[in-house]
C-alpha cells in the first residue's frame, strides 16, 4: 500500500486522460479549414493576433479583486467556529467586514471600479 | 464584554479611530481646505501623543500575544512624538499635496503596526505587525508620483524587504518545527543549541539586520533614502528604525538569551562594520538624504555596541539613545525639508552661505548635527556615552576603541556640513526660506530636546528603573 | 518505501526555498523578482503545515500562520505591482537594470 496505490493512481489517471483523447484522434473524421483555426470559431471574426499588451486597467481590477477575494480566507475558520464562539465572534466580524467596506468605498471613490 | 482590551490597548484603538476618521474625510470629500485639514491632523495627532502618557497599566491580552508595560508605554510614546514632529514638519510639502490625507491615513497604519509589533510577545502578533510597519512604507516612498526617483526607491524597498521577511519567516518556521510554540516566553526555555535552531536564529537575524539596515544588509538604505520624499524619508530613518530596535531588544534579550555568546559575535561584526563602512561612504555623499542615510548607519551600530551589553544597562542606553536621536534626527531632516519644499534643493552645495539669509534654520542644523557627532553640550554626547559606557561592561575593548575612533571620523563629514552653512561663501546665497509657524514649532521643539535631554539625567534614571522590572 | 514523512515534505520546501531565492538574485524582471519572493512565502507555508501536521497536531499555530502569510503576501503583491505600474510609467521598463538613477 501507500506509494504503490499512489502510482497506480496515476497511471490510470494519465491513461484515463490521454486514452479518451487518442481514441477521439484515431475515430473522429477531421477537417481542415481557415475557420477552425481561430481562437473562436463561431461568432464574430477575430482581429490582430493573441499576442497583445492587455490594458494596464485589467491590472487595476485584477489587485482589487485579488485583495477581498483573499481577506475572505478570514472567514472560513470563523465559519467553523461560529456557534461556538457566538455574538463576540459576529460582531468581530462585522468590524471585519467594515473595514474591507471602508477600504472598497475608497477604491470607489477614487473611480479605480470605473473602466477608463 | 471585557473592558480590558480598551485599556491595554489603548494607544492601538486612538491611532485606529483617527485612521477610520481621516479614511472617512476622504471618502466625503467634504473639506477641501488642505491648511485646515492639516490642522485637525495635527491636533489628533498631539492628543494621540498626550493620550499616552496617563492611565499607563500592566498586562497582556489574547491569550499572552500581546503585552504592555511601562517600558513598551514608553516606546510608544517615544514614537508617537516622533509622528507627530514629522507631521509639522512635512506641513510645509503637503499643503499643496493632492493626496495628503492618504500620507497620513498610510503613515497611521505603520504607526499602528509598529504599535502592535512592539507590544507583541508572539511571532504571529510580530509579524503581522511587521509587515503592516514595512508594507505602506513602500507605498509612502513613491508618495512623489511624477517622480523617476521616487518609484525607484519604492521598487527598491518594496523588493528587498519583501525578500527579508520572508527569509526571517523561514527562520520563525524552523524555530516553529523546533519547539512546537510561538510565544516568546514558552519558546525561550526550549531552545536548545541544536544546529537547525541556530540556523533558524541567523534567518531571524538576518531579517532584523536588513530591516535595521545594519552593515551588510545595508545596501537598499541610501538609495531608498535619496528617492523618498523628505519627510518618508525622516520617518523610516527615526520611527521605523526605532521601532525594530525596541522589537529587537525583547527579541534578543528574552527570546534567544540562552544563545548571548553566538548573537555577541554576530553583533559585534556587524556593528564594527555598520559604524566603519557608514563612516566612510558618508563622507563622501553630496546629497545630504543620502549622507545621513549613511550616518544613520553608522548610528545603528551604536545602538547595537550597546545591545551586546545583554542586559538592562544596554536595553535603557539604546531607549535612551533613540529618543535623543529621534530629536537631533528629526531637526536635521527638518532643515533639509524646509530646504527641499522651498527650492528643491537636496545638496550639500546648495547650502552654502545658507547662514546668511537663515539664521534660525542654520543654527538648528548646527545644535542637531552636533548632538548627532557626540559634542559635549550636546545631549547627544550623554547618549553616545551611555551607549559606549554600556557596551564597555563586557570588557571587549577591541570593538569599543575602534568604535571611538570611529566617532572622531565621524566629526569630520558633520563638519563638513557646518562648514558649508556657515563659512563658505557662494557667488549668490539661498534666499531666506519661509518656514510655516509649524516647521519652526517643530524646530524648537528638536533644539530643545537635543539640549535639554543632555542636562536632564533623571531622564536616563527613570528609563533605568522602569526597564529593570 | 511507506507513508511520506516529514523529512520529504520539508525537502521540498527547502527545495523550494531555494529555487526563490536563485530566482530573485538571478532574474532582472521586477515581475519575476516578486514571483521568486512569492515562492518562498510558500515555501514558508509549507514549513508550517508539515510541523503543524506531523509534530504539534493537538494546537493550529502553524495553520493559522499560513493563513496570515497568505492573505499577507497577497497584500505585499498588490502594493509591489502598484509600485511596477507607476514605474513602468516613468521608465518604460520593468527591468531593474535599467532603473538605475541612484548608484552609491
Amino acid at each position: 500500500m501507500g506509494s504503490a496505490a499512489l502510482i497506480l493512481l496515476l497511471i490510470c489517471g494519465v491513461a484515463f486522460a490521454s486514452g479518451g483523447m487518442l481514441l477521439s484522434w484515431g475515430i473522429a473524421k477531421s477537417s481542415k479549414n481557415k475557420v477552425k483555426d481561430e481562437p473562436y470559431e463561431c461568432g464574430i471574426p477575430t482581429t490582430g493576433t493573441s499576442w497583445i499588451q492587455f490594458n494596464v486597467g485589467y491590472y487595476l481590477f485584477a489587485l482589487i479583486f485579488l485583495i477581498f477575494d483573499v481577506e475572505l480566507v478570514f472567514m472560513y475558520p470563523w465559519a467553523v467556529a461560529v456557534k461556538k464562539i457566538g455574538i463576540g465572534g459576529l460582531i468581530e466580524i462585522i468590524v471585519f467586514m467594515f473595514i474591507l467596506f471602508m477600504g472598497l468605498l475608497y477604491a470607489w471613490r477614487k473611480g479605480a471600479l470605473k473602466w477608463m | 464584554m471585557n473592558f480590558d482590551a480598551f485599556i491595554l490597548m489603548k494607544s492601538e484603538m486612538s491611532l485606529t479611530l483617527i485612521i477610520f476618521f481621516l479614511l472617512i474625510l476622504k471618502v466625503w470629500d467634504g473639506i477641501k481646505d488642505n491648511t485646515a485639514l492639516l490642522h485637525v491632523v495635527n491636533f489628533l495627532l498631539l492628543i494621540n501623543l498626550i493620550t499616552g502618557f496617563f492611565g499607563n497599566t500592566d498586562g497582556s491580552l489574547f491569550s499572552g500575544m500581546f503585552h504592555t508595560n511601562n517600558t513598551i508605554y514608553l516606546e510608544k510614546n517615544i514614537l508617537k512624538l516622533g509622528m507627530f514632529i514629522i507631521s509639522l514638519q512635512s506641513f510645509d510639502w503637503l499643503k499643496n499635496h493632492k493626496h495628503l490625507l492618504e500620507f497620513y491615513i498610510l503613515m497611521l497604519c505603520t504607526l499602528l503596526g509598529m504599535d502592535f509589533m512592539i507590544s507583541s510577545n508572539n511571532f504571529l502578533m510580530f509579524f503581522l505587525g511587521l509587515e503592516l510597519s514595512s508594507i505602506p512604507l513602500a507605498a509612502l516612498a513613491n508618495f512623489d508620483l511624477e517622480k523617476r526617483k521616487s518609484s525607484e526607491s519604492a521598487l527598491k524597498m518594496i523588493l528587498s524587504s519583501a525578500f527579508a521577511s520572508a527569509i526571517m519567516l523561514f527562520g520563525i518556521s524552523i524555530l516553529y518545527g523546533v519547539t512546537g510554540t510561538l510565544d516568546f516566553t514558552e519558546m525561550a526555555p526550549l531552545l536548545t543549541t541544536s544546529q537547525l535552531s541556530i540556523l533558524a536564529f541567523l534567518f531571524v537575524f538576518a531579517g532584523f539586520a536588513f530591516k535595521l539596515s545594519s552593515v551588510p544588509f545595508h545596501l537598499w538604505t541610501a538609495d531608498v533614502y535619496e528617492g523618498a520624499p523628505v519627510s518618508v524619508t525622516s520617518y523610516l530613518s527615526v520611527i521605523s528604525k526605532g521601532s525594530i530596535v525596541f522589537i529587537f531588544i525583547t527579541i534578543l534579550f528574552q527570546l534567544f538569551k540562552s544563545y548571548d555568546t553566538i548573537w555577541v559575535n554576530v553583533l559585534n561584526i556587524s556593528l564594527l562594520l555598520s559604524i566603519t563602512i557608514g563612516n566612510l561612504f558618508a563622507m563622501r555623499q553630496e546629497n545630504i538624504k543620502r549622507f545621513l542615510a549613511f550616518s544613520s548607519i553608522a548610528q545603528m551600530g551604536y545602538i547595537l555596541l550597546a545591545l551586546t551589553n545583554g542586559t538592562q544597562t544596554g536595553e535603557s542606553a539604546a531607549i535612551f539613545f533613540l529618543l535623543v536621536y529621534t530629536f537631533s534626527n528629526l531637526g536635521a531632516f527638518g532643515v533639509v525639508a524646509l530646504l527641499s519644499a522651498e527650492t528643491g534643493k537636496e545638496t550639500i552645495s546648495d547650502m552654502k552661505g545658507f547662514y546668511v539669509n537663515n539664521k534660525f534654520a542654520s543654527w538648528v542644523m548646527a545644535i542637531c548635527l552636533f548632538s548627532l557627532a557626540g559634542i559635549p553640550p550636546t545631549a547627544g554626547f550623554f547618549a553616545k556615552m551611555f551607549l559606549v559606557t554600556a557596551g564597555a561592561e563586557k570588557g571587549n575593548y577591541t570593538v569599543i576603541s575602534i568604535a571611538v575612533l570611529n566617532m572622531v571620523v565621524s566629526l569630520y563629514y558633520y563638519l563638513r556640513i557646518i562648514k558649508a552653512i556657515f563659512i563658505d561663501k557662494p557667488d549668490t546665497p539661498l534666499a531666506k526660506l519661509n518656514g510655516s509657524m509649524m516647521m519652526k514649532i517643530s524646530f524648537v521643539i528638536c533644539i530643545s530636546g537635543a539640549i535639554i535631554m543632555g542636562f536632564a539625567s533623571n531622564l536616563f534614571e527613570y528609563i533605568n528603573t522602569i526597564t529593570g522590572k | 518505501m511507506n507513508e511520506i514523512g516529514l523529512s520529504q515534505v520539508l525537502f521540498v520546501s527547502c527545495a523550494l526555498f531555494f529555487i526563490g531565492i536563485y530566482g530573485f538574485l538571478t532574474r532582472r524582471n521586477m515581475i519575476t523578482m516578486l514571483m521568486s519572493v512569492e515562492l518562498i512565502l510558500n515555501s514558508v507555508n509549507i514549513n508550517f503545515i508539515a510541523f503543524n501536521k506531523y509534530l504539534f497536531a493537538h494546537k493550529l499555530d502553524g495553520l493559522f500562520f499560513t493563513l496570515f502569510i497568505i492573505t499577507i503576501a497577497a497584500a505585499e503583491a498588490s502594493v509591489a505591482i502598484a509600485i511596477i505600474i507607476n514605474l513602468y510609467r516613468n521608465y518604460h521598463t520593468i527591468d531593474v537594470e535599467e532603473v538605475d538613477t541612484m548608484k552609491f
